[in-house]
C-alpha cells in the first residue's frame, strides 16, 4: 500500500522533512512512518480532549447548584461516564505514549521507525474505530454506567444496545494499546545501535518501557473482562450477574486488575518526560539514573497487585483488605525516590525557565498533592469515610489529569520544535502554564473538602452544604479550560508565525536532537553513534536561530 | 451540628470545622489517623514546594550565572537514605491506620448483644427491618448500644454511608455485608448511597435517629407495627408455602432435612468434614444452592428454591425466632 509513496521521485532528497514526504490524504493515512502516525494520534487525542473537556464543563456547569436543573440526572449520568470513559481511555491512557512515545521512540534510539510499523499502524486505527464507537453510543442514547463499569448495573437487560457498543469500544482500544506497548518494547530491545547499552537509554524510554510491560500484561485482562460482560449480557452466562448465579464483586477484581496498573500506563510516561525536561533546563545530568530507571520498573511490577485497594468497602474479606493496603503503601516509594532525585537534579543547576519547565514545576506540586493524598485511601481507617467521596475524584484528578496532563503539555512544548519545525512562543507558553495550574488547583483543591465534608461522587444534585466548594470548583475548570485554550492557540498559532527551529533548540543531549527539525522521513542516515543521554558537556548556543552545537566547544576554550 | 473547636492536633480541617461531627465510638480513632497522615503529608508537600522554589530562585540562569556548578550525578548514600525514610514512615502509618481499622470492624464485638437491623437497599430507597418488627424507611438505634446491620440489595450494588459515623459498607445483591458500629450521640444524620446506582442515585437519602436511651428506641418500635407486616411472620409464611415445612420441621425431630429449632448461630457439622456457622450466608446458599454444604447425617436431596431478597430475609429472622436463649 506505500508502493507509492516509497518510489517516491525525490530519492536524492536527503533533506526533505517527513512532512513533505508524501503528499495527499492517503500519504497520512496509510503512512508507515511512526512520526506521521504519532502527528494523527496527537490530532485524534487531543480531539478527544477537548471533546471530553466539553463534557466536564457541563457537569461542572450542572453543580453550580445543589438541585442542578441545567441537565436532567439521566443526562448527567450519561455525561459524567463519557466523561471518563473518553477522557480514559481516549486521552489519558493513549496521550503520552502514543501521540509522544510514537513520534519520539525510534528517534531517541536511533532507529528508522518503531520494530513493526505496520502493527503501529493497524494501533492507530484502531484506537479510530474504539473513539468512532464510543461516539457512537451517544447515537443510540448514551450509557450511564460509569467508566467502571459495574455489573449488576452496567449489564441490567434495560442498558439496550449502548452497553454492548461500549464494551466494543474498550475492548478496540485496549488492543491498540496492547499493540502499541508491544511495538515499544520490541523497538527498545532491537532496534538500538549495537553500542547503545541498557543504561545508555534516555529515561523517557525507561518510563515507557515500564509502561509496555503493564500494557502488554494487564490490558489483555481488560478484554477479557469486557467480553465476558459482553457475553453475560447477551446469554447470562452466570458470570458478574447475582441472578443468573454469578459474583459482581468479581468483576471489581477483574477490572481493577486492569485498571488500576492503568494508572501507571498513564502516569509512567508522564514521569519520563518529567526526567527528560529537568535534566535538559536544569542543563545538568539527571541525579541517580539508575534509581530513576529502577523505580519506573519498580512501579510497574509492585501496581500488579494493589488492585484491592478499590474495593476497602466492597464486602471483601477483612485480611484481604489489610494486604491490600500494605501493598498499596510500597508502591509509594519509588514515586517518592524519583521526586527526590528530580529536586536534586535542579540542585545547583543552571535552571532555563522556558515553557516545558514551567510546566514541570507545576507537576512537581500537582504530582505532590495527588500522591500523598494517596496515602488518605491506601490507608483503611482514612479510605472508608473517604471511599466513593469528592475526596477520591479530586485525588485521581490530580494524578490522572494535573500531573498527566501537566507532563503531557512540558512534553508538547518540548518536542513540539522537533514535530512541526516551528518555535512555539515562549509568553503565550509561560501563560498557558500559569493559567493551567491556576485553574486545576481551583477545580480540584475544593474538592477534597467537599470529600472530607461527606459528599459522595457520581452526584447529580448535593446537599446545599457542599454548594461552596462545588461553585468554587466550577470557577477554577473555566481558568482550566482558558488555559489549555490558550496553549492550544499558542501552539497552533505557531505553525504559520512561529521561528523555524533549528534542529537542537534546547541544547538537550538524546538522539532525536541530532538530526534536523522536522526529522526527514529515515530519520537519520547512517546509524547514529550516541553519547550518553544526559552529558550536555560539549554542547554551545551558537544563536537562537541556529541552536546548540556539538563540538566546538573545545576551540572556544 | 458542628462540634467546638477541638484544636489543632486533629488537623487544620478538623479545627476549622470541616470535618462533620463525630457520632460514633471510632470516629476520633478516624480522625487521629486523618490528622497523623494530615501531618505528615503537609510536610512532604512543603518540603518538595520549599525545595522546588527555592532552587528555582537560587539556580536561575541569567547573564552572570550560564553555567550550572559541579556536582555529584549520583549518591547511593543519599538515594538510599531517601528511599527509606519514605519506607519507614509508611509502615508507621499503616501500622497505626490498621490498627484503628480492626476497631472500626469489631466495634459491636464484645458489648452487649447488639441491636440487629436487616438492611434493604434498593433504587432509590433504604428499608429498614428493626427487631420487635417494625419496618422504617430510617434507621433507628439507640446511643451507646453497639448496631449491627445485616445490609441486602434487591437490585443493584448501593453503599451505606453515614459521614458523621466515619462508616461506609456497600450493600451487594447476591450476599449479605455487615456493618458494625457504636452511635455516641443521639441526634438524627444523614444516610447517603455511596455506590453509583443510577438515576436517582443522588437522591437515594434517608437518615439514621439515634435514640437517647432503649426506653425511647422501644417506644418508637412499638408505635403502629402491625404484627403481620413483621419479617418473622413472612419467614413463617414462606416456611409454610414454600414447601420447607415437609421436609423440616421446627420442633426439633429431625426429618428428610435438619430441624430448625435452635439451628440458627450453631455450628453444624458437614458431610465433607468441615463445619460451617449458620448465619445468614449459610442460609441463603442452603436456599439458593442447597448442594453446595450438605449437613452430615443428611442426603443431598433438596432442590434450590428461588426466593427472593426480602423473602430470605424472612426465612432468617423466622430462623433466629426459632432459637431458645441459651
Amino acid at each position: 500500500m506505500t508502493l507509492a509513496a516509497r518510489v517516491e521521485p525525490h530519492a536524492e532528497a536527503a533533506a526533505e522533512s517527513y512532512l513533505e514526504h508524501g503528499r495527499g490524504p492517503r500519504s497520512w493515512l496509510l503512512t508507515l512512518d511512526h512520526k506521521r502516525i504519532g502527528v494523527m494520534y496527537l490530532v485524534a487525542i487531543v480531539a478527544c480532549l477537548l471533546l471530553g473537556g466539553v463534557f466536564a464543563m457541563v457537569l461542572r456547569m450542572n453543580l453550580w447548584r445543589p438541585a442542578g436543573g441545567l441537565v436532567s440526572n439521566d443526562t448527567y449520568n450519561k455525561l459524567f461516564t463519557l466523561h471518563g470513559a473518553v477522557m480514559i481511555f481516549l486521552f489519558v491512557i493513549p496521550g503520552i505514549p502514543a501521540a509522544l512515545g510514537n513520534f519520539v521512540v525510534p528517534l531517541q534510539v536511533g532507529a528508522k521507525d518503531l520494530a513493526f510499523p505496520r502493527v503501529n499502524l493497524l494501533s492507530f486505527w484502531l484506537f479510530v474505530s474504539g473513539a468512532a464507537l464510543f461516539i457512537a453510543t451517544l447515537v443510540v442514547g448514551g450509557v450511564d454506567t460509569g467508566w467502571t463499569l459495574y455489573p449488576p448495573y452496567s449489564l441490567e437487560s434495560a442498558r439496550g444496545l449502548g452497553i454492548l457498543i461500549a464494551l466494543a469500544a474498550v475492548f478496540l482500544t485496549g488492543f491498540s494499546s496492547i499493540l502499541t506497548g508491544l511495538n515499544f518494547m520490541a523497538t527498545i530491545h532491537k532496534m538500538r545501535p549495537r553500542w547503545m547499552g541498557w543504561f545508555d537509554l534516555p529515561l523517557f524510554l525507561w518510563a515507557l518501557y515500564a509502561t509496555a510491560i503493564i500494557q502488554i500484561v494487564a490490558t489483555p485482562v481488560l478484554g477479557i473482562t469486557v467480553a465476558m460482560g459482553f457475553l453475560e449480557r447477551l446469554f447470562h452466562l452466570g458470570l458478574f450477574m447475582p441472578e443468573y448465579g454469578g459474583d459482581p464483586v468479581l468483576f471489581q477484581h477483574f477490572f481493577w486488575f486492569y485498571s488500576h496498573p492503568a494508572v501507571y500506563i498513564m502516569i509512567l510516561p508522564a514521569m519520563g518526560i518529567v526526567s527528560e525536561v529537568v535534566s535538559v533546563f536544569s542543563r545538568k545530568p539527571i541525579f541517580g539514573y539508575r534509581f530513576i530507571a529502577m523505580s519506573s520498573i519498580a512501579i510497574a511490577v509492585i501496581g500488579f497487585f494493589v488492585w484491592g485497594h478499590h474495593m476497602f468497602v466492597s464486602g471483601q474479606s477483612r485480611w484481604a483488605n489489610v494486604i491490600f493496603s500494605f501493598l498499596t503503601f510500597l508502591v509509594a516509594i519509588p514515586s517518592a525516590i524519583k521526586t527526590f532525585n528530580w529536586l536534586a537534579t535542579m540542585y545547583k543547576g543552571a535552571i532555563d525557565l522556558k515553557t516545558p519547565m514551567i510546566y514541570v514545576l507545576a507537576f512537581f506540586a500537582i504530582f505532590g498533592v495527588g500522591g500523598l493524598t494517596g496515602l488518605f485511601l491506601g490507608s483503611l481507617a482514612t479510605d472508608i469515610p473517604l471511599h466513593d467521596t469528592y475526596f477520591v475524584v479530586a485525588h485521581f484528578h490530580f494524578v490522572m489529569v494535573g500531573a498527566v496532563l501537566t507532563a503531557f503539555l512540558a512534553g508538547l512544548h518540548y518536542w513540539w520544535p522537533k514535530m512541526t519545525g516551528r518555535m512555539y512562543g515562549e509568553g503565550l507558553g509561560r501563560l498557558s502554564a500559569l493559567l493551567v495550574f491556576v485553574g486545576f488547583n481551583l477545580t480540584f483543591i475544593p474538592q477534597f473538602f467537599a470529600g472530607v465534608a461527606g459528599m459522595p461522587r457520581r452526584y447529580a444534585t448535593y446537599a446545599p452544604a457542599f454548594q461552596t466548594w462545588n461553585r468554587l470548583s466550577t470557577v477554577g475548570a473555566f481558568v482550566l479550560a482558558l488555559g489549555l485554550g490558550v496553549a492550544l492557540w499558542g501552539l497552533l498559532a505557531s505553525l504559520f508565525h512561529g521561528r523555524r527551529a533549528p534542529a537542537n533548540p534546547w541544547g538537550a543531549a538524546s538522539l532525536e536532537w541530532t538530526v534536523p527539525s522536522p526529522p526527514p522521513h529515515d530519520n537519520f542516515e547512517t546509524t547514529p553513534r550516541p553519547g550518553k543521554p544526559y552529558d550536555f558537556s560539549g554542547l554551545r548556543l551558537v544563536s537562537e536561530e541556529a541552536g546548540w552545537v556539538r563540538g566546538a566547544a573545545e576551540v572556544a576554550r | 451540628m458542628r462540634p467546638p473547636l477541638d484544636g489543632l492536633a486533629h488537623g487544620l480541617l478538623a479545627a476549622a470545622g470541616f470535618m462533620p461531627e463525630r457520632a460514633s465510638s471510632v470516629a476520633e480513632d478516624v480522625d487521629h489517623v486523618f490528622a497523623f497522615i494530615f501531618w505528615l503529608s503537609a510536610f512532604f508537600l512543603a518540603l518538595i514546594v520549599v525545595l522546588t522554589v527555592l532552587f528555582v530562585v537560587r539556580y536561575r540562569k541569567r547573564a552572570s550565572r550560564p553555567e550550572p556548578e559541579p556536582s555529584p550525578s549520583h549518591d547511593t548514600r543519599l538515594e538510599l537514605l531517601w528511599s527509606a525514610i519514605p519506607l519507614a514512615l509508611v509502615f508507621v502509618v499503616f501500622a497505626v491506620s490498621t490498627r484503628t481499622y480492626f476497631r472500626m470492624t469489631d466495634a459491636a464485638a464484645g458489648a452487649a448483644a447488639p441491636l440487629r437491623v436487616q438492611v434493604t437497599a434498593r433504587k432509590w430507597s433504604w428499608w429498614f427491618d428493626h427487631p420487635g418488627g417494625k419496618g422504617a424507611p430510617e434507621l433507628h438505634v439507640v446511643a451507646r448500644r453497639p448496631a449491627e446491620l445485616v445490609m441486602a440489595s434487591t437490585d443493584v450494588i448501593h453503599s451505606l454511608y453515614v459521614p458523621e459515623f466515619r462508616l461506609k459498607q456497600d450493600v451487594v445483591p447476591g450476599r449479605f455485608t455487615r456493618m458494625s458500629f457504636t452511635p455516641t450521640v443521639a441526634g438524627t444524620f444523614a444516610i447517603t448511597c455511596a455506590e453509583y446506582c443510577g438515576t436517582d442515585h443522588s437522591r437515594m437519602t434517608t437518615q439514621v435517629v439515634v435514640h437517647p436511651d432503649q426506653a425511647s428506641f422501644d417506644r418508637w418500635a412499638r408505635e403502629g407495627v402491625a404484627p403481620a407486616a413483621t419479617l418473622v411472620d413472612m419467614g413463617r409464611r414462606v416456611y409454610a408455602a414454600r414447601g420447607c415445612i415437609g421436609c423440616h420441621s421446627i420442633d426439633g425431630t429431625p426429618r428428610v432435612g435438619p430441624s430448625f429449632k435452635n439451628l440458627w448461630g450453631r455450628d453444624e457439622k458437614l458431610s465433607d468434614g468441615t463445619s460451617v456457622r449458620v448465619d445468614e450466608d449459610y442460609v441463603r446458599e442452603s436456599i439458593l444452592k442447597p448442594g453446595a454444604k450438605v449437613v452430615s447425617g443428611f442426603a443431598n436431596v433438596m432442590p434450590p428454591v428461588p426466593l427472593d431478597e426480602r423473602e430470605i430475609q424472612g426465612v432468617v429472622a423466622h430462623l433466629q425466632s426459632l432459637r431458645e436463649a441459651p
